[in-house]
């Protein structure tokens, strides 16, 4: 696969240069440090999604040199419902648009295949599997399709990224951003344990179960 | 060094430059040393030592430059200062998600404070977090409707207001303060005073109770402090503020005193971050600057001296604002 030079460089002046700084130093995000992504050929970031900051996050956390063959996936109806959201999307945040309802039988256009055609393109992924942006600080259940898709590419590693505060500085519904300071975790590349989807969904929610219990923010006003 | 450093700040004293090259020359033989030792102990795991060094000649610099390059930058960088320690306080109390309002309310009041101080407004200055704010905040509170816990977020947030802001407002305040006849350093040469005796101090109880501590003072607190280092720090902090003592307009007993009582409220502000890190289970407040931590965990200090030592100069050394007399007379 070839890198695209111009939406390469476009990419790393959109989120090194413009959004970290306001991220980093107006809103507060925390970001760790993930060069070791460097190292991996190909991934699939798994992260929970409390707020439209969450991707703003995650892609200027990632190293400059990997933006452009990171690809979040994003739901078609929300970003793509015009021509020019599509294109500016596909653009600015190198969107892999997915339409949530699409069946099986849509054949190339069912948003399993187009994620599976990405990947054999070359492309990592970033996936919400909880589906849409849910209460601050609460995770909710998270669907299955990332274990199906895991499944059908032995070999792919996923990582699991747990994000604290980025619903409490812009939640859902929200409009101005609270500054927070909003804090990125990022787990190990994984294997996947086997090749069954449950399995696999088991081992994914307790990757989270962990980081939820190590660096969630818990609400401490129920001892009383 | 100092005629570069007076060329480079033309309009302040021979005093404030003489104290800016003091503190570099220390944090070069610090830095000198730390080479040597690396160089004569590699297998030493000096990683943390040498961030934090880093981070001092960062803050150090920044600091020197947002003071005395520019009035106008001095008052907007002590807001940002206040602004990221505001966040980063309030981002670790646990605030409910109906606060909302009320928590973007309060960061307004940072310029606004910082403008007061600015304007040199001290009446509008003195109230505006204490009586304003803590008289707005709660009704935007309430608008909310949600009252389970309330009572946590407002006391919450009109003590995080007044810790990071109006706490640390007091700094830019002494910028503020007028001329005063035979004393050519000014509110920059307090300010600078306030702030190097206030990191010594900090640096003193570490050291001596690192070197000495072996009575702890608070152990369910912060077990590292110990009686040694408090009394060794106190004893340090008084001494060097001695010798900088030319900073200020103070008589002698005067600069022993407000040094002393640098030392004690640096270490109640230092204690008091403690105390709220080890409630909410976290080593540090952030991870802003590398090798301390976060910004509290660097100011805790001084955003207790901050206030502490400017009511006391208020006092004692600006006449103008409070005679002394009248005081006096009413009193008898």
């Amino acid at each position: 696969m070839e890198k695209p030079l111009l939406k390469s460089i476009c990419l790393r002046l959109t989120y090194k240069v413009l959004f970290r700084p306001v991220l980093k130093f107006f809103v507060g995000v925390q970001y760790p440090d993930c060069s070791f992504l460097k190292d991996e050929k190909q991934f699939v970031i798994i992260a929970n999604h409390n707020s439209h900051l969450d991707t703003l996050s995650l892609l200027t956390s990632l190293p400059g040199e990997i933006l452009w063959k990171v690809k979040p996936v994003a739901a078609e109806d929300y970003f793509g419902n015009t021509k020019l959201k599509a294109k500016l999307s596909n653009f600015f945040i190198n969107t892999l648009l997915i339409n949530r309802h699409s069946k099986r039988e849509d054949g190339a256009n069912y948003s399993m295949n187009r994620m599976l055609k990405a990947i054999d393109d070359g492309y990592s992924l970033i996936l919400f599997p909880e589906g849409s942006r849910g209460e601050p600080e609460q995770m909710s259940k998270m669907k299955s399709g990332i274990a199906r898709l895991l499944v059908q590419k032995p070999g792919l590693k996923y990582v699991p990224v747990f994000m604290t505060g980025m619903g409490t500085s812009l939640p859902k519904g929200g409009v101005l951003i609270l500054p927070y300071n909003a804090t990125l975790h990022f787990g190990k590349p994984t294997l996947p344990e086997s090749d069954d989807p449950h399995t696999i969904m088991d081992q994914i929610e307790k990757d989270f179960g962990a980081m939820v219990e190590k660096y969630g923010i818990k609400d401490d006003d129920d001892d009383e | 060094m100092m005629t570069f450093l007076s060329k480079l700040f033309p309009s302040q004293s021979n005093e404030v430059i003489l104290m800016i090259s003091i503190i570099l020359v220390t944090l070069l033989i610090a830095s000198v040393a730390l080479f040597f030792t690396k160089k004569a102990f590699p297998e030493k795991n000096l990683k943390e030592i040498e961030n934090r060094t880093k981070s001092w000649w960062i803050m150090i610099i920044v600091f020197i430059c947002a003071i005395f390059i520019n009035n106008l930058a001095s008052y907007i960088c002590l807001g940002i200062l206040s602004f990221f320690a505001f966040r980063e306080l309030y981002s670790v109390l646990h605030f409910r998600q109906s606060d909302r309002s009320a928590l973007l309310l309060a960061f307004l009041a940072i310029p606004i404070q910082y403008t007061l101080a600015y304007i040199k407004w001290y009446g509008g200055y003195i109230i505006f977090i204490p009586v304003i704010m803590f008289l707005i905040l709660p009704p935007i509170l309430v608008i909310k409707q949600d009252t389970h816990r309330i009572t946590k977020s407002m006391a919450q947030l009109q003590w995080t207001l007044m810790l990071s802001v109006f706490g640390l407002s007091h700094l830019a305040f002494l910028l503020s303060m007028p001329d005063l006849e035979g004393f050519s350093s000014g509110g920059r040469g307090l300010l600078l005073f306030l702030v190097f005796l206030t990191e010594i101090n900090d640096i003193m109880q570490f050291m001596w109770g690192k070197t000495f501590g072996k009575h702890k003072i608070l152990p369910n607190v912060s077990p590292n402090k110990t009686w040694e280092g408090f009394v060794g720090g106190v004893i340090s902090t008084t001494i060097i503020g001695y010798f900088i003592g030319f900073l200020t307009p103070l008589s002698t007993p005067q600069v022993i005193f407000t040094s002393a009582l640098i030392a004690v409220f640096g270490f109640a502000g230092d204690v008091v971050l403690s105390a709220i890190k080890r409630d909410k289970g976290i080593k540090d407040m952030s991870d802003t600057i590398p090798g301390h931590g976060g910004i509290f965990d660097r100011i805790d200090s001084l955003s207790f001296t901050a206030p502490a030592f400017f009511h006391l100069m208020y006092f004692l050394v600006y006449p103008p604002f409070q005679p002394f007399e009248i005081i006096w007379k009413n009193l008898f």
